[in-house]
């Protein structure tokens, strides 16, 4: 039997398949779906809503909607900021029964420095012994809906290496690095960030994109644009994640419009160690844990490992 | 765990502009009045399901009221019986019955348009609930014209058989282009109804909603819920989407933290 079991860093996986930050709020899904989904997770690791340093409201309506093929968002990173998070949030995250990435988003290096430091206080104050197999750090220097730092940062290989070094002098754990892809060389990006520390690189954010109104003829989101995922954007991202493969000797996180079996066997085909679903759980809530059972049987129909799949685009046939 | 279920259409019944869409749901787990389900016909042309209000249950057979008013409503509409959906719900929070019928005063709804669409249930809800101590309701319903007032069917349909159960249960109807009597909203009816201490149960556009709480305002000990529409993707309050802002500032998830919510918390007092 092909074993599925994969290591992202000192985190161990017993499956590939994660969730994108953002698109799952794992509490609130227990309530619309019952408790099951928090006694096990349809991930093998939960990645969290991106935390800010302060309270966010997000960005004014209207936020969302369907474009052909997935959706354009710009929600704006809402949330209650960090302190809020530590004391309400993090301690049920900690009783899922499988390894957390807790996402940040700040608008300067010492924002994200700030977020790294705060949580691994919290958590060397609430978790008995080590906890580096069980929480990751994903740095999102890549949201397309707000107006300063973020993917301003991602979009600048020196900049995203400088704050991806200096959450890593103070950060012990799990350190990823999401991309965005708005940008003329990827690859730039991702070996700064790799070169800053990072263990694990993340990629694809979202397409920075817009629609218009049919009505008024002006741009329908209330942030002007927004970040296209879903079916859509797969080519593009699969794109991204081998462009990655190559430059970056970390594993790669691939995700961009993932939403069957198949579509893990390419990302992962391209370069991808772990493979994250986004906005097509939105459709089916527990879609990760579907596509982990299929992929065994897709791998074990074309006779691969997890291991041989991996990055072989990239080989002569 | 449960997920997203295929369901299956077992009656597609046009009701003037709308349709009232019959569903056998494996595994339903009953939904109080107000709560939604996302809705997908499977195969779709489009990527996500769209939220459409609970209309009525019996079992696993589950009603949904919905008007065509965009790819996703008009695919739905055009389901055949024995088509199929994929179903995720119920979802969100719904109308408190308990709130609403409290052993003293009355209950009155009121709803515009495709916004009649959780109260066959509500009613029959009422009726199981608080028939037997004979409980008040007054339905009040708004149609554009007579076309869309066909949808008032199947909550004259509840009406008529809560009475059976003891509910004391009133219905008007105004039709604002006077195509069935004088052209009137249904706002209209509620300032001739309106008594203090009523509790009001309400779905409608904006303006109707809007308009509805100014003339609560104006009466005195009055309490109203609102079941809010809203552009949904996940539906479960996962994407913050379809958030809103209240009335003192904060944020709120149409589809997780509603779609009711207190009248004072959306308009403020």
């Amino acid at each position: 039997m092909t074993d599925l079991a994969v290591r992202l860093g000192p985190l161990r996986l017993e499956h590939p398949l994660i969730n994108a930050s953002g698109t799952m709020e794992i509490f609130e899904l227990a309530e619309a779906l019952g408790p099951q989904i928090v006694e096990q997770p349809p991930v093998a690791a939960y990645v969290s809503k991106t935390v800010t340093l302060d309270p966010r409201l997000g960005n004014p309506g209207p936020r969302i909607l369907e474009t052909v093929g997935g959706l354009i968002n710009a929600i704006g990173l809402p949330g209650p900021g960090l302190a809020t998070f530590l004391e309400y949030e993090l301690p049920r995250l900690l009783m899922l029964p499988c390894p957390v990435i807790i996402s940040v988003g700040g608008f300067s290096t010492d924002e994200y420095v700030t977020l790294a430091r705060g949580l691994r206080d919290s958590l060397g104050r609430t978790v008995d012994g080590d906890w580096s197999e069980r929480v990751g750090l994903e740095l999102n220097i890549s949201c397309p809906n707000v107006h300063s730092g973020c993917a301003a940062i991602g979009a600048d290989p020196g900049e995203t290496e400088r704050v991806v070094a200096a959450v890593r002098k103070i950060w012990p754990g799990l350190l990823v690095a999401k991309l965005t892809p708005n940008v003329a060389d990827i690859a730039a990006v991702g070996r700064a960030a790799a070169t800053g520390g990072a263990d694990a690189i993340a990629a694809v954010n979202t397409y920075k994109g817009l629609v218009i109104d049919r009505e008024t003829l002006r741009p329908y989101l209330g942030n002007v644009t927004g970040g296209l995922s879903g079916p859509a954007i797969r080519p593009l991202a699969l794109r991204a994640v081998y462009d990655l493969f190559p430059a970056v000797e970390v594993p790669i996180i691939g995700m961009g419009g993932v939403a069957t079996a198949q579509d893990v066997v390419d990302f992962i085909s391209c370069g991808a160690t772990v493979v994250a679903v986004g906005c097509s759980v939105f459709r089916e809530p527990c879609l990760a844990g579907r596509l982990a059972g299929e992929l065994l049987s897709a791998l074990e129909a074309r006779g691969f490992s997890l291991e041989t799949l991996l990055g072989v685009a990239h080989a002569p046939l | 765990m449960r997920d997203r279920t295929l369901g299956r259409v077992v009656a597609n019944e046009p009701l003037g502009s709308m349709v009232r869409l019959s569903v056998r749901v494996p595994g339903w787990r009953a939904a109080v009045a107000g709560q939604f389900a996302l809705l997908q016909a499977e195969p779709s042309r489009c990527f996500l399901g769209r939220a459409v209000s609970v209309s009525d249950q019996r079992g696993e057979r589950v009603c949904f009221l919905i008007a065509p008013v965009g790819d996703g409503t008009r695919e739905l509409c055009s389901l055949a019986q024995g088509s199929s959906l994929w179903v995720l719900g119920p979802l969100g929070r719904g109308f408190g019955i308990s709130a609403l019928a409290r052993n003293s005063g009355r209950t009155v709804i009121v709803a515009g348009g495709v916004g009649v669409a959780p109260f066959p249930l509500l009613v029959r809800q009422m009726a199981e609930g608080y028939g037997a101590l004979a409980a008040q309701v007054l339905v009040l319903l708004g149609f554009r014209d007579s076309v869309q007032s066909l949808a008032a069917d199947p909550v004259r349909e509840a009406v008529a058989a809560s009475e059976g159960l003891g509910l004391r249960c009133r219905l008007e109807v105004a039709v604002e282009d006077g195509s069935r009597g004088p052209a009137e909203k249904v706002t209209d009816l509620l300032e001739r109804h309106l008594m203090p201490g009523d509790r009001l149960a309400v779905c409608g556009p904006d303006v109707m909603a809007a308009a509805v709480w100014r003339v609560c305002s104006r009466t005195d000990g009055v309490q109203a819920w609102f079941s809010l529409e809203a552009k949904m993707a996940c539906g479960v309050g996962s994407c913050h989407g379809c958030a809103i802002e209240l009335a003192d500032g904060s944020a709120a998830r149409v589809c997780h933290e509603g779609p009711v919510f207190c009248g004072r918390e959306v308009f403020g007092d």
